[in-house]
């Protein structure tokens, strides 16, 4: 035989030893579906938590990103600036690249809305004189307290109200809970390494005696470990998998109470789907994990056999 | 092919297993090692298939000192040596051609020759109508013969045997003799760890006798079939 052609056997052969091994893992899975279904399940719940807590994370910024736009600053112009004046300022204001839109409110609709809200008819209000308001929406990514500051600063402007409190306290609220979901995800993704390590090992060891078997009939470590790299791939990777569909079925099962709250502050709210990196990371970073988990555990038997 | 100089086996925990164990195995020869339970015949078995790494002394298989091979050698020297184990040690959730199909597997051989050599060996063992059954399912003398398939199905040269009849009925202990015998006269050399002394008396092949870890004695009783050189002793 040639060169070339020992080769090209050498190269049959080795095509051949993974065949064989990617066939059995898949085998050694499906004779055993229960086990296999628990391990898969065990990995795919630890996965879920670190995945959900993200995502729940992700949609509450967004959602606070949301509220901040809703957001406006009431600006009471000086009562002797007249509708021109009102309107000029207006739509200077408008340019801005902070500013998202201005809607001026002029003193009869001003006072329309003040009987509204009070229920105090025109004649018992009478002639108090209401000035100009312009109702200023904030960029979404703008730094509305600035804002608030310039236009103070303007002429023409007597005074300009925002009510940050309950604003600024919820993002303090959201920026606790923040660190609190950064701290639980390394965790529970540090969880996630040990019973992906411990679940291999512990399936390992169950079938020690198929690692003796081949040992002794002259499997090299490397063919062992092989087919139970490949499980531990195949069962980190069906974690994973399992893990997103779970985090899935939770947003379309909150889908429906969210749209209600978006509906009940007056603006279309829906729940992001954490990112496709994310998971693609998220499911093939459990199977390498299980890669890693089975090696561990391998490399211990094949000393036991191999004196 | 197989040669015992000042052999000791000391185990962790103080058990000494073998001492001073001196013999030599020609090619194409077939001996029984017989001795009480414990006078260290798997032991010495185990030595020459490196299971076990001697205490003291070398164990030379085709010349090459076994007890001085690396981890990353013991897997070509356990090819070139098939061996039956008094548990079997088969795979009980695979069916008996994939337990057989193993050592083929592991060379890497193409699924035609796969199919063909087990069959082969089935064959050999009076199996091959089993050959899709699940082992569990199979008699004891059954399974001992899918090992044996398993042992023999890559050929090689060296063929190692503990106990093989150990839970057989006389009748079958004797069938998987026969067999052993036709397997040496194809030109396998064949050493057998056996209490069976009645078998071993009726096959008259040359007897290696264990006591307590010494080589006490090795004969040839009657007329010895065997073409092979003369005992070295």
């Amino acid at each position: 035989m040639s060169r070339a052609g020992s080769m090209q056997a050498g190269l049959r052969g080795w095509f051949r030893r993974h065949a064989y091994s990617l066939f059995s893992s898949i085998g050694a899975l499906v004779r055993a579906p229960v086990a296999s279904g628990m391990t898969v399940g065990v990995l795919a719940i630890a996965l879920c938590l670190p995945l959900g807590l993200y995502t729940a994370l992700a949609n509450l910024n967004a959602m606070n990103t949301d509220l901040e736009r809703l957001e406006s600053i009431s600006v009471f112009l000086d009562t002797d600036l007249d509708a021109t004046g009102a309107r000029r300022l207006a739509s200077s204001l408008a340019t801005s690249p902070d500013v998202l839109t201005v809607d001026p409110i002029s003193p009869d609709a001003g006072m329309r809305e003040l009987a509204g809200a009070t229920g105090l008819d025109d004649l018992e209000l009478g002639e108090v004189p209401l000035p100009w308001v312009l109702e200023v929406t904030p960029a979404r990514e703008g730094d509305v307290g600035g804002l608030a500051g310039r236009l103070r600063a303007l002429d023409g402007i007597d005074q300009v109200i925002v009510d940050l409190g309950w604003l600024r306290r919820l993002e303090a609220l959201l920026g606790v809970f923040a660190r609190l979901v950064e701290l639980v995800a390394v965790l529970f993704g540090l969880a996630v390494l040990f019973v992906i390590a411990n679940t291999i090992r512990a399936e390992i060891q169950s079938r020690h005696e198929e690692i003796e078997v081949m040992a002794l009939v002259g499997a090299t470590p490397a063919w062992i470990r092989r087919p139970f790299l490949y499980a531990g791939f195949w069962m980190g990777l069906l974690g994973g998998l399992g893990a997103w569909l779970l985090v899935q079925a939770g947003l379309w099962m909150l889908a429906g109470p969210v749209r209600e709250l978006g509906a009940s502050y007056g603006t279309p709210a829906s729940l992001q789907a954490p990112p496709a990196a994310l998971i693609v990371g998220l499911v093939v970073g459990s199977g390498v994990l299980g890669i890693a988990g089975a090696a561990v555990a391998v490399s211990r038997q094949i000393h036991r056999i191999n004196p | 092919m197989i040669v015992f100089e000042h052999v000791a086996k000391r185990y962790a925990g103080g058990v000494q297993a073998l001492s001073d164990v001196n013999f030599r195995l020609e090619p194409g020869e077939m001996a029984f090692l017989t001795g009480h339970s414990g006078a260290g015949k798997s032991t010495l078995l185990r030595l020459i298939a490196l299971l076990e790494r001697p205490s003291r002394g070398q164990v030379l298989f085709e010349g090459r000192n076994v007890g001085r091979l690396s981890r990353r050698q013991i897997p070509a020297l356990r090819r070139r040596v098939g061996v039956i184990f008094q548990d079997h040690k088969l795979l009980t959730d695979r069916t008996v051609f994939d337990n057989v199909a193993l050592p083929l597997h592991i060379a890497g051989l193409s699924f035609a020759e796969i199919k063909r050599r087990v069959g082969a060996a089935l064959d050999q063992v009076g199996l091959r109508e089993k050959s899709g059954m699940q082992v569990p399912v199979l008699s004891g003398g059954e399974q001992q013969r899918v090992g044996i398939a398993r042992a023999i199905v890559a050929k090689p040269p060296l063929l190692l045997a503990d106990e093989p009849t150990g839970n057989l009925d006389p009748a079958l202990s004797e069938e998987l003799m026969r067999l052993f015998c036709t397997l040496n006269e194809l030109g396998t050399t064949v050493l057998i760890a056996t209490h069976d002394l009645y078998l071993v008396r009726q096959l008259g092949r040359r007897t290696l006798v264990l006591d307590h870890g010494r080589m006490v004695d090795d004969t040839v009783p009657g007329a010895p079939r065997t073409m092979g050189p003369e005992v070295l002793r």
